[in-house]
């Protein structure tokens, strides 16, 4: 009884070395985009408003996902379950990536709204 | 000798030790001490045949400041922090021929590290780097923004230690960024760049 149970998860955990963990496919926000330098003052002010909103709610979501990984690693001392826990931690960074490129996305921005003259 | 195995394997006691052995080790392929990406590793080099850089970069750039990355944990996994970053990218403009001489840099790069995705696990590893250079010139106008995200594969053949194989990830996928980014030099043109 106790042998199928371990058997599972350990099978499981053998799956997935095979397979390999892959990282999710991050896509962070390229810092400069073409037609930046045609923006006016309202659309590079809707951007960067856009962009301080979503890096704020990126932040957010990375200290959970962070959070989650220590749990979970905390958990990897549970025989047998806990070689599963530690092989979900999420270590691809998809949060603090996006979060960080919107941050310098908008310094791009800015410096384009300075530029033109734009109103702070 | 496959029939001394089979004895062997029929004691309880010698099977639970196979076992402890097997977790063991496999345990030991998937963890080691964690060492960060080394900065000789992450040197891009210059191919003789590269298409040249804009006569004006030659000589004349320097890194500013590298931030967003982190040191490693040994007890967790190999990172890539700025001081390592730092080097190979001077290394590397070294290698080129544009580092500057001291207190004549033109144009300035400061280099954010959005971050790794890296894997937990796996016989092939793919690291996956995000990262944002900013070349400046001289009055601060932008010359070059660019983000370059750089995959790069270790795979078993690599090293056998799962820790071992993500540092060789690390450093190649910080290589083929700088590697990246310098061919988007090549085909910059710093004074039309100047002008937003």
């Amino acid at each position: 009884m106790s042998r199928r149970l371990f058997a599972k998860p350990v099978l499981l955990a053998c799956a997935l070395l095979l397979g390999g963990c892959a990282a999710k496919t991050v896509v962070p926000t390229q810092i400069a985009q073409p037609g930046d330098e045609t923006l006016d003052c309202a659309a590079l002010a809707r951007q960067i408003a856009g962009n301080e909103a979503a890096a704020s709610q990126f932040f957010h979501q990375d200290k959970q996902t962070e959070q989650s990984n220590t749990a979970k690693n905390v958990g990897g001392v549970i025989p047998g379950l806990g070689l599963l826990l530690i092989m979900s931690t999420d270590l691809s960074n998809a949060e603090q990536i996006k979060a960080r490129a919107l941050v310098d996305r908008d310094e791009a921005l800015r410096f384009y709204a300075k530029q033109k003259g734009c109103e702070p | 000798m496959n029939q001394e195995i089979k004895t062997m394997l029929k004691n309880p006691s010698a099977r639970r030790a196979l076992r402890v052995a097997v977790a063991l080790a496999a345990a030991a392929a998937l963890n080691a001490c964690a060492s960060a990406a080394k900065p000789e590793a992450m040197v891009s080099a210059t191919a003789p045949d590269a298409k040249p850089f804009p006569a004006s970069l030659q000589h004349a750039m320097c890194v500013r400041a590298v931030t967003g990355g982190e040191k490693t944990n040994a007890l967790w996994i190999s990172k890539v922090d700025n001081d390592g970053f730092k080097s190979a990218l001077n290394t590397s403009l070294d290698s080129a021929g544009l580092t500057a001489p001291a207190a004549a840099c033109s144009f300035p790069i400061d280099v954010n590290l959005l971050g790794l995705s890296q894997p937990i696990a796996g016989f092939d590893m793919t690291v996956t780097s995000h990262v944002n250079y900013k070349v400046y010139d001289g009055s601060g106008q932008p010359v070059l923004l660019t983000t370059v995200d750089a995959p790069y594969t270790a795979n078993f053949s690599d090293a056998f230690v799962a820790a071992k194989r993500l540092e060789l990830a690390n450093e190649g996928s910080i290589r083929t960024s700088i590697g990246q980014f310098f061919d988007k030099l090549r085909d910059a043109n710093p004074k039309a760049a100047a002008k937003p």
